[in-house]
């Protein structure tokens, strides 16, 4: 594959402390992004939704794009715990519309395009740790067919006091493991826009049952991609993921970093990633990024241009 | 075009029957699904008419050798998957299958009927009940009982989602990405859909009237669909003929409102529009329109002022089936890919059933009795949803 990310816009908890297990979004100052009217109306997650892909088209120098790509494991959490509370404490009675509305997971994706006037295609990926990757797998069908066009792809999750308690009981979020939430866009096109543009030569997506069986298929990744040298392996790991990573660092043998101390962790938190290597001054030639969610690991192949 | 993506099998489950030829059955004599609510548990059962399957959970996963502790969507997903997979499965060994299934409740029907409890003390509750909770779980569990892992994926626009499904399947076939895709979708009634789209006040008291001029409402319903779709290669070496073909498809925003439509249907037209052209036909190639048809007032006058204004006046044959199955949100793309392959197969137009009164701001007429013995080479599909989502398919005689 050849798709090309051309600017970024990102808000994310880095540079929040961490609260109780949690890294919320350090959000910004929203004017000259959304009008303030709108502004109260809206979850946490259409507001980072919002305001990340305002900046990312400010930075790429366009006021809409030409079709919408977008990634969120969970969707529009909030609402859908405002409309679900009230569903079951008034038994299913005298409830009105407005949480249920915004509680869709398609909602992000929709206001932009109403925001933006945007009447091109617009897709929502909900594919668990696989959302994002998915959003631009879709970037790369759709560019395909429609080489001059921009398109707007990103991956969003927000993370609530319910959901925090959900993925603790599931084994997501412990001790080690920092809940974390955030939204990153880009502007994706078949052609560079810019000089600091990067290009995606990869995106390698699986489950895998443990560490061993997603080494495997990370080796299987660098293979298909005949990858000798790399400049930089960008990684998903916390303190809780050695096994994997240590291995998959001896693979590639170079120089590691990681992300999620920055933004925690989140079924979308390989955006985030994606934008550090878009914003990074120094930058660097070819990079592999790993990551994983849960079971759902990719491996995304990235090139300087 | 060189490369197209060729349905082969399909598979099915509705208010209307288990499968498909149940289903074509239902639709060739017009039996509805619309009814009393008797498995979803709700304050309105008696007052909100309902398309639902008349199983229990438990008589569902027998079906498939599932777990009844599934999520609803996953339950219905698995059986319709298994119709359209089985007749294939050994012959499509060593082959990339994908699984493109959207669906918009996820594990909602667990989660709401533990939320109460959850809310006062969420250690008490059984994690069981909310881990398939995320749309992309009830996929995985589908994906995981068929062993489908080549390229697995959720797609979420609302009433869209599953025409999107099949839109990028077929790409994914057309390109060389997958030799086979099974895509549609999935959706099982639950409370919250039901009590949200009442607070809209859009649904129907009684069983809904698309594109009727006095028309109330839409019904919701629960079901799943989809198409087996093959590349000629993967077609050929599993030696099978193809039912149809999907020809062509387009994805458009509204860019209106986030759950109403625009009065002239903008994105409605662009959808239809541009599936046209990437199918290379004209309008007068198009045999039957399988309406979104919802049965509100706002869904039905602007898909039909789009559409006499795309078809200048000379509308094809044209039915919703909605009054059958009712909205079953995001499966019902998948659902009407099926209906459209078996108008195409048997040269039929299903009947806009309980149509009474021509509507005063749209021109043309639905088809309201069965229509046998034609050709059907070019259907136009369409599914239309919130957040301006609307997406436009056309099958073509294979």
């Amino acid at each position: 594959m050849e798709l090309y990310l051309n600017s970024t816009g990102i808000i994310s908890g880095a540079g929040n402390e961490m609260t109780a297990g949690r890294l919320l979004c350090k959000e910004p100052d929203y004017s000259g992004y959304i009008a303030p009217m709108q502004l109260r109306r809206m979850s946490k997650a259409v507001r980072i939704g919002i305001g990340a892909s305002k900046m990312c088209m400010e930075n790429a120098g366009i006021e809409k794009p030409d079709a919408i790509s977008i990634g969120t494991a969970m969707g529009c959490l909030a609402d859908t715990e405002l409309f679900l509370t009230k569903m079951v404490e008034q038994n299913e009675q005298m409830l009105t519309p407005t949480a249920f509305i915004q509680s869709t997971h398609n909602t992000v994706s929709g206001q932009i395009a109403l925001l933006a006037g945007c009447y091109g295609h617009n897709l929502t990926f909900v594919q668990r740790g696989h959302s994002f990757e998915h959003a631009l797998i879709n970037a790369q069908l759709y560019l395909d067919e429609h080489k001059d066009e921009k398109m707007l792809v990103g991956g969003i999750d927000e993370l609530t006091e319910n959901s925090y308690k959900a993925f603790k009981s599931g084994g997501v979020y412990n001790d080690d493991v920092v809940a974390g939430e955030g939204a990153a866009f880009f502007i994706a096109t078949s052609k560079p826009m810019n000089d600091t543009a990067v290009c995606i030569k990869d995106i390698y997506c699986f489950t895998a049952d443990n560490a061993d069986d997603a080494v495997t298929q990370v080796i299987s990744f660098k293979e298909q991609n005949n990858i000798a040298n790399i400049d930089l392996l960008l990684s998903g790991r916390d303190t809780t993921t050695a096994k994997l990573y240590d291995k998959v660092a001896a693979l590639f043998n170079t120089r590691e970093e990681t992300f999620k101390q920055k933004c925690g962790e989140y079924p979308t938190a390989s955006s985030y990633a994606l934008g550090m290597l878009l914003q990074r001054e120094e930058k660097v030639k070819r990079s592999v990024v790993v990551n994983h969610f849960k079971h759902y690991y990719a491996c995304w192949l990235v090139e300087s241009i | 075009m060189s490369k197209q993506a060729y349905i082969v099998n399909t598979g099915i489950i509705t208010a209307i029957g288990n499968d498909a030829n149940a289903c074509l059955q239902s639709l060739l004599h017009q039996k509805t699904g619309v009814g009393k609510a008797e498995y979803l548990q709700t304050h309105w059962s008696n007052e909100l008419p309902v398309a639902e399957v008349k199983m229990s959970n438990a008589d569902l996963a027998a079906l498939t050798g599932a777990s009844d502790k599934w999520p609803r969507t996953a339950l219905l997903s698995a059986i319709a998957v298994k119709e359209a997979w089985q007749p294939f499965a050994d012959a499509a060994k060593n082959k990339r299958v994908g699984f493109f299934s959207a669906n918009t409740v996820g594990g909602m029907d667990l989660t709401e009927a533990v939320y109460k409890q959850f809310k006062a003390d969420s250690e008490s509750v059984d994690f069981d009940n909310i881990r398939n909770h995320e749309c992309g779980a009830v996929t995985q569990l589908v994906a995981k009982h068929f062993g489908f892992n080549d390229f697995v994926t959720t797609i979420s626009t609302a009433c869209s989602s599953s025409a999107n499904s099949i839109m990028m399947a077929a790409q994914m076939i057309s390109n060389g990405m997958l030799d086979i895709a099974i895509a549609g979708g999935a959706d099982s009634l639950s409370r919250f859909t039901l009590n949200g789209f009442n607070t809209l006040m859009i649904l129907d008291k009684q069983p809904c009237q698309p594109f009727d001029n006095n028309r109330r409402g839409l019904n919701l319903g629960e079901g799943a669909g989809y198409v087996l779709l093959m590349s000629e290669k993967a077609m050929k070496e599993c030696d099978v003929n193809p039912l149809a073909i999907v020809s062509g498809y387009a994805n458009a925003n509204d860019a209106y409102h986030q759950t109403a439509s625009s009065p002239d249907g903008i994105g409605n037209k662009l959808a239809m529009g541009n599936a046209l052209k990437k199918a290379g036909l004209k309008t007068s190639d198009i045999s039957y329109i399988n309406l979104h048809g919802t049965g509100t007032a706002n869904n039905d006058s602007s898909e039909g002022k789009a559409i006499e204004a795309l078809f200048e006046g000379k509308v094809p044959y044209a039915s919703s089936t909605k009054a059958y199955t009712g909205h079953t949100l995001g499966a019902a793309g998948g659902v009407e890919a099926v209906f459209s392959t078996l108008a195409i197969k048997h040269g039929v137009v299903f009947p806009n059933m309980r149509w009474q009164t021509q509507m005063e701001d749209v021109g043309f007429k639905p088809a309201t009795e069965l229509i046998q013995g034609v050709e059907i080479n070019h259907v136009l599909s369409n599914s239309f949803g919130f957040g301006g989502n609307c997406s436009s398919l056309v099958f073509s005689k294979g």
